[in-house]
Order: structure tokens, then sequence, then C-alpha cells
């Protein structure tokens, strides 16, 4: 005997579906080294989507925007103008 | 859209019946179309077994909806068939009455085996 079930030919429970309900991984963003910390040249000092962080003395720019140390030395976030922010590298022996 | 297909012999005789499709004639729980079609379809499933006193080779997709198939056995003849094929022809009838209102939502089709 078959349940009798009035929906049988109707769509699923809250009939339409929607083409929400997907979403990317977290991309880590951020800062990967803090002020005053040493670093060696090549260390990624900053990931982001373009430059919220833009890059100062000694410091590299990615192709996408990562900043990186093009030396040894201690990490230093200034500032850049009146409402922007930088990041240098400094030799150890300098600062 | 409800597709209802039923397969004739060549007596006349139906033989089997499938329905397929949703009939989104109103939302989930409001869907008078699906809950016409689903009454009469099942209810001809169970009287088959109650009245005709057989068990038809039924497939039916419980989980998602929408898939019913019901074959008569060739084995049923003399009484028990001539009971199926009147509950059978009401079934296609009672669909076919559906369509001449709600031929949007429903489409009834007979083929020749």
């Amino acid at each position: 005997m078959l349940q009798m079930n009035l929906q049988f030919f109707s769509h699923h429970k809250g009939g339409g579906s929607t083409t929400n309900g997907r979403n990317s991984a977290g991309r880590r963003l951020g800062s990967k080294r803090a002020d005053g910390q040493t670093v060696t040249a090549g260390s990624i000092l900053y990931r982001q989507r373009g430059t919220k962080i833009h890059p100062g003395e000694n410091v590299g720019r990615g192709g996408d925007d990562t900043l990186f140390a093009l030396i040894e030395g201690v990490v230093r976030f200034e500032r850049l103008g009146k409402n922007k922010k930088k990041v240098s590298v400094y030799a150890a022996e300098a600062k | 859209m409800i597709q209802a297909d039923f397969t004739v012999n060549t007596n006349s005789q139906i033989i089997s019946f499938q329905i397929t499709g949703h009939a989104d004639s109103g939302p989930y729980g409001s869907d008078i179309v699906c809950a016409a079609v689903s009454a009469v379809s099942i209810g001809t499933i169970n009287s088959l077994q109650k009245l005709a006193g057989f068990e038809p080779e039924v497939e039916a997709d419980n989980l998602n909806g929408g898939l019913l198939t019901c074959q008569i056995p060739a084995t049923v003849s003399g009484q028990a068939l001539a009971t199926a094929q009147i509950l059978l022809q009401n079934l296609q009838l009672t669909l076919e009455d559906i369509t001449q209102q709600y031929g949007q939502y429903i489409q009834v089709q007979t083929k020749r085996k």
C-alpha cells in the first residue's frame, strides 16, 4: 500500500530553489609580521587586495599586491602622507 | 508540468501508467493540482490491491516525488483484470477531466503497445 502523500507531485518544501548558497574560503589576508619584528629577505609582510598598505623602504610589491622584505632587517609600519600607511624594513644596525 | 502516460494493449486495456513531473500550480502545501493528481493516482494503486486483489508492479520516488509508475502483471486475468480496468480507466478519465481546467499544469497521453 502506498502512503497517501498529497504533495507527491509537488516541488520540495519551500517550493522554489534559490541560486544562493555558495561561499568561498577565506583568503587569510592581512599582516603577517608585526612592527619591530626582525625578518629575513623575502619574508612576506602583508597580504592584501589593492594597496591598503603601501610598500616603503626595502619592501617590494608582488603581483597580487603582497608586500615582502627586500633585505634582512626590522619591520616598521609608518604613516604615508595624510591618511595612508606604508611598511618598511630597515637593516638591523641602522635603527 | 505533470505528464501522465497510459499504455494500452491491443484489446484497448490499460496495462500500465506512468506519471512524472511536478504541477507547480502553487507553493508547497497549497498546490491543488498536485494534491488532486496525488490523491487519484495513489488511491488507484491502493485500490488495485484492495479491490482487484493483486499486487501491481509499482515504482514510486518517495524521496523526491514526481515519479509514479504502475504495471499490471501479465498473469492478471478474469475478474481481477476487469476490476483493474475499471479502476485504471477511472483514473484516466479523472486526470483528463483535471486537464480541462488545469491544462497548463498536467497533460495526459495514451500510447498503444
